[in-house]
């Protein structure tokens, strides 16, 4: 039974509800939360846990009739060999793939940066239809421009070429990096530019002295999601890229698929190994991803 | 240190005029306070002294020349802002250090990366902290030069925000609501600090505000401003004693003046009520007038019957009351409220019946306050005497609320 607060005599009563056990229904309450927050792990980590077991398994085993549930430990020499085999350079596809995922990242941020701080501080002609381009570029799909953009990139020689990777992913990452920004800097009051102004800070270092230290999250939140669109670039490098040589290692994992042979546990294997730079990349970058950096600036 | 001009400066976003043609004059080593009601301009001013802001029209000079073309740091002027406005990612030492470092800094050294360096090797630098180390201890603040702004109280954070002022030595402190975000106790205790902060730098001081009881206790000159526009001029004592018009009578002191309707008949006032006063001192050639009084100027005595004479103190008077000599007029009136302050009795009374208007927006505006020394036992409803000072009352034109003079009978 609850006691109410406030009755005579019931001044040093313990607050509501921490005193006596729980009842049935409040513990039945307790449980649908975890129970969901399970089913979606599941549901995310199974492709994982799949990806992991098929790796870990050899070809012929695959199609047994009781197929392994569980990774074989001692198969991952077998996928370390998949890096070091000469055939297929996947070592050289990984730095492929890191070269075009950190290139989308320094470009579209260090754009995003200023497109972001103009569109939320400054007045200007024409904000509202840049703001809105910026979106209906993410309505796009990138298919629809593979032609016109391999148009353009035979007359400026990016085709085969990394760099046009780059451009290209940066092109799409940018405007979502810009909307997260632009957010996190209207937050920052304005107050805290205007004092590092009567500081004796220029008008165009504000940005780093102050501006960026405080949307440091955001800018991690936006650096994982240009760095994942630049990572799993898969499309355009199919389309634009022609040398092996060349090739990021989505597009490396994806010719290990033939006609009539496909190595699943090789292709598996590549695919961990793909995976662990963006998780690695990602793990660094998350304990970025806190907010609560502005507290204590202003007010009390 | 500058002399401040403002040439007919007006302001304007939009369609909404802010300020509509400020012309002001700023001494050397004033402490002058802009006073008024939120929206009236006055942060407005403040941020086109600093620079923040650009005057639609008009302009500021310091010393007769014109400062538009200077950015913000080149004016020689700190501003202390309302909300602090203080780096959250550095630490007390680095707010603090901030103005000093950007004063070090050469253009190249505002490079993204190179200039985290720069700032961590011009921080250790003797003249930057040592003028840090020093603020501090003026501040009372060395404990916590290590903290960030979030583990900080109010009152440190506000002292931060001075001591980041402070540490540049500017020719002219803006201060704009420094106080507003603190509790009461710690607001009267900063008070006396900026105050005697004030007496200590022997600078410029320009402090905005719409507590009129900062601007009363810290100023040496106060600006009332009201729709963008200057409504007085003067000293604190001035300001208070002889409003220019009705809003400044009203804006400054709490409870407000009280303003009386009345009608001038030879030598003597009818109020409203019908009530008869005599009035030794009056406007001439005026029949209708706003009687303006103290709520000081008002104490209990008096047979409760209008029109028994001038001359001789009634009972109980106000603290304030002998200085222009008694001449004092008594009038009926019936308690509506009685807020006991402690050490004084504030009494809402009415001049009409006791039944008039007992509830709503109506008894708000025909209530005119009074202060009493001490505790009263008055009840709500009572009938009372009173004793009006009318050597101390001011009148005023009720149609366009300026001060009129008042002339001897």
């Amino acid at each position: 039974m609850r006691r109410r607060a406030g009755l005579p005599g019931a001044a040093t009563a313990r607050p509501q509800g921490g005193g006596s056990a729980p009842s049935l229904a409040a513990r039945l309450k307790k449980i649908p939360r975890p129970v969901a927050t399970a089913v979606l792990v599941c549901i995310a980590g199974f492709p994982v846990y799949w990806m992991v077991t098929t790796a870990a398994t050899p070809t012929g085993d695959l199609f047994n009739d009781s197929p392994n549930m569980w990774p074989t430990w001692h198969r991952f020499d077998d996928i370390v060999a998949v890096v070091l085999n000469d055939d297929v350079p996947i070592a050289r596809w990984l730095r492929n793939s890191a070269f075009i995922a950190v290139g989308t990242t320094v470009l579209s941020l260090a754009l995003a940066v200023t497109v972001a701080y103009a569109l939320s501080r400054y007045r200007f002609y024409g904000k509202g239809p840049v703001g809105f381009s910026l979106f209906v570029t993410q309505m796009m799909p990138e298919a629809l421009l593979a032609v016109p953009l391999y148009s353009m990139f035979i007359g400026w020689g990016l085709i085969n070429e990394l760099h046009g990777l780059v451009l290209a992913n940066a092109a799409f990452a940018m405007p979502v990096a810009v909307w997260i920004l632009k957010g996190a800097i209207d937050a920052v009051p304005m107050e805290i530019e205007e004092a590092a102004r009567v500081d004796g800070c220029p008008r165009y270092a504000v940005l780093w002295h102050v501006t960026l230290p405080l949307v440091v999250p955001s800018l991690a939140a936006a650096s994982v999601i240009t760095f994942l669109e630049g990572w799993n670039e898969f499309l355009f490098a199919r389309i634009f890229i022609f040398d092996a040589e060349k090739w990021p290692a989505s597009r490396g994992v994806s010719s290990f698929i033939g006609e009539f042979i496909t190595p699943l546990d090789a292709v598996f294997s590549a695919a961990l190994i793909f995976t662990l730079p963006a998780i690695v990349f990602f793990l660094l970058v998350q304990r970025r991803i806190i907010s609560g950096l502005t507290a204590g600036s202003v007010k009390g | 240190m500058p002399r401040i001009r403002f040439d007919s400066i007006t302001k304007s976003f939009g369609a909404t005029e802010v300020l509509k043609g400020i012309d002001a004059e700023v001494d050397e080593n004033e402490f002058l306070v802009l006073l008024g009601p939120s929206g009236c301009g006055k942060s407005t001013l403040l941020r086109i002294i600093a620079g923040l802001a650009a005057p639609t029209s008009g302009s500021v000079r310091f010393d007769g020349e014109s400062i538009e073309h200077l950015e913000p740091h080149e004016r020689g002027v700190a501003f202390v802002f309302q909300s602090y406005a203080l780096y959250p990612h550095m630490t007390v030492r680095g707010n603090i250090a901030f103005p000093l470092i950007m004063e070090l800094f050469k253009w190249y050294h505002h490079t993204p990366i190179v200039n985290g360096f720069v700032k961590r090797v011009l921080a250790r630098r003797p003249e930057v902290a040592d003028k840090v180390a020093a603020v501090a201890e003026t501040l009372e603040l060395t404990d916590y030069l290590d903290r960030r702004p979030k583990a900080l109280s109010g009152g440190q954070r506000q002292r931060v925000a001075v001591a980041r002022a402070l540490v540049r030595e500017p020719a002219v402190y803006l201060l704009d609501e420094p106080l507003s975000n603190l509790d009461a106790k710690l607001r009267t205790q900063m008070r006396t600090e900026i105050a005697s902060l004030y007496q200590t730098v022997e600078k410029t001081f320009i402090y905005v505000t719409h507590d009129q009881i900062e601007a009363m206790t810290m100023g040496t000159r106060i600006i009332v401003m009201n729709d963008g526009e200057i409504q007085q001029s003067g000293t604190p004592q001035e300001i208070y004693d002889y409003p220019a018009n009705t809003f400044v009578a009203r804006f400054i002191g709490s409870p407000p003046m009280n303003l009386i309707p009345a009608t001038i008949a030879g030598s003597t006032l009818r109020l409203r009520s019908g009530i008869v006063i005599d009035a030794p001192t009056r406007p001439a050639d005026r029949p209708e007038v706003l009687l303006g009084l103290r709520p000081e100027n008002i104490s209990l005595g008096g047979d409760g019957h209008g029109g028994a004479g001038a001359g001789g103190g009634g009972a109980g008077d106000g603290p304030r009351g002998p200085a222009e000599g008694e001449n004092r007029a008594q009038a009926g009136a019936f308690v509506r409220v009685v807020e006991h302050l402690g050490a004084e009795t504030l009494v809402g009374f009415s001049f009409g019946s006791a039944d008039d208007d007992t509830i709503g927006a109506g008894i708000a505006r025909r209530l005119y306050y009074m202060k009493i020394p001490g505790t009263s036992s008055l009840a709500p409803g009572a009938e009372i005497g009173l004793s009006l000072n009318m050597a101390r009352a001011r009148w005023f034109d009720p149609d366009d609320g300026l001060r009129i003079p008042a002339a001897d009978a």
